[in-house]
């Protein structure tokens, strides 16, 4: 037939090839289109999740309350009671002129801590109440996960909350009772007001501690604390440095023997 | 076959990816800290990289569960693997006494030193799925197969399409060397 020429074919074939190429041409736009949609979305999906972490994470910021420590009635009276002051994040206890500076890092729902006080924590208070040694508690809390009621980081409240309000000697009582009967981790750690009753054992006075364990007022500040250690590049509890340098219980019993 | 075996390091990767970042969501400041023990990068970006690690975990592992983007995801996950294993490495290495902080937490951990050679073992085995992901990105139940088709690419794919049969020259009896509409279809329509 005169109509399928050679030259007709060829047309027919380039019209072909065209149309394929229009149509992956356009299969290729769709691709790229909808990679780009979900790329765009999943960046989306990251920045707003990542703004919210990062707006979690409060670290840093300037916290409503410091603790303080109180005036201990005692050191009025007979004027030898064991000095203590807070330094940044230090709670010094002991003579600031004693020959050796002992620095515990401490969190409360620390077993190993715990072990620590168990073992060496009468040798400790008697080593700070003879003089000898001046004792740098840092304290702070990145055990919450360990307890269903973030024990960790209220029951340091409440022993911020005694320092600021009954001083020096009333914060060793309670510290000592909270390590002496640590509860265990996995579990449910004391409640406020179980945190309360003990608090005012160790010699605190209910109605001036009760609203500020409840509101956890120095929340911020135990953040902030925790945070420095991390940068001390302490990441454990209990670290000991005695005069600055890291040492083990061994040492520190060792010194404590001298 | 291989399809099923993608679909399965699809969902481990996956769903490693996601529990690890879910558990470090909620608490930011440990993830940083995490990050931090391992000495290795400046404090200046410490507090993003912690950040913004467990996000993208979740994303990546999100994405490899639904089988989005599949390829790309898992050279990311690859690259993180990597980085891991390097880090926790460079612990061991240093003589660093740190957890991982891979499904949260950080830190100090007295028993490190044992269980880096377990985590490094578990990354390799997560690291090997990804590649694996990488390769053949192709795998069952993927929703990559309904936003793409179910072709890689489809510039190479010669699928039949009707613009041949509305040409009415195409029905002709003789067709000399032009091809069948059969043989179209199987070899493409540019065979001559």
């Amino acid at each position: 037939m005169a109509r399928n020429t050679p030259e007709k074919r060829e047309q027919r074939r380039q019209r072909a090839a065209e149309a394929l190429k229009e149509r992956q041409a356009a299969e290729r736009r769709r691709k790229m289109l909808t990679i780009g949609g979900v790329v765009a979305a999943l960046v989306a999906i990251v920045a707003i999740i990542f703004g919210i972490t990062q707006a979690m994470d409060t670290t840093g910021e300037t916290p409503d309350n410091v603790p303080s420590v109180a005036e201990d009635p005692a050191a009025d009276a007979e004027g030898d009671a064991v000095p203590g002051k807070l330094d940044g994040y230090g709670i010094l206890v002991g003579d600031p002129e004693a020959a050796r500076t002992v620095t515990i890092y401490e969190d409360l729902q620390c077993p190993a801590c715990a072990n620590l006080e168990a073992e060496l924590g009468d040798e400790i208070s008697e080593a700070i109440d003879a003089g000898e040694i001046q004792v740098d508690y840092r304290l702070l809390s990145f055990l919450d996960r360990a307890s269903t009621n973030d024990y960790s980081s209220r029951a340091l409240n409440a022993l911020l909350v005694v320092l600021d309000t009954a001083g020096i000697d009333a914060f060793r009582a309670f510290h000592d009772d909270l390590y002496a009967n640590q509860p265990a981790e996995g579990g449910p750690g004391f409640d406020d007001d179980e945190l309360i009753e003990r608090a005012v054992e160790a010699g605190a006075e209910e109605s001036e501690i009760r609203a500020d364990i409840e509101d956890k007022v120095y929340e911020q500040w135990i953040k902030n604390a925790t945070d420095q250690m991390s940068k001390d590049g302490v990441n454990s509890t209990p670290t000991i440095r005695i005069d600055g340098e890291d040492a083990d219980p061994q040492q520190l019993a060792e010194l404590l023997q001298q | 076959m291989k399809d099923w075996i993608g679909l399965l390091a699809r969902l481990v990767t996956g769903g490693v990816w996601l529990v690890a970042g879910a558990l470090k969501l909620p608490d930011p400041a440990s993830s940083v800290r995490a990050v931090r023990a391992y000495d290795l990068l400046p404090e200046a970006i410490v507090p993003t990289v912690g950040h913004l690690l467990p996000v993208v975990e979740v994303v990546i592992g999100l994405c490899l569960v639904v089988g989005l983007l599949v390829r790309p995801m898992s050279v990311l996950s690859a690259l993180l693997f990597v980085a891991f294993i390097v880090g926790i490495a460079s612990a061991w290495a240093r003589g660093l006494q740190i957890d991982c902080g891979c499904f949260g937490g950080g830190g100090y951990d007295a028993d490190a030193t044992s269980k880096y050679p377990w985590e490094i073992a578990r990354d390799v085995g997560l690291l090997a799925l990804s590649l694996w992901l990488v390769v053949r990105p192709r795998s069952r139940w993927a929703l990559d197969s309904l936003l793409f088709g179910p072709r890689e690419d489809i510039a190479t794919d010669p699928r039949p399409t009707d613009a041949d049969s509305t040409d009415p020259d195409s029905n002709d009896a003789d067709t000399g060397p032009v091809l069948t509409h059969a043989e179209r279809n199987h070899d493409g329509p540019e065979h001559s």
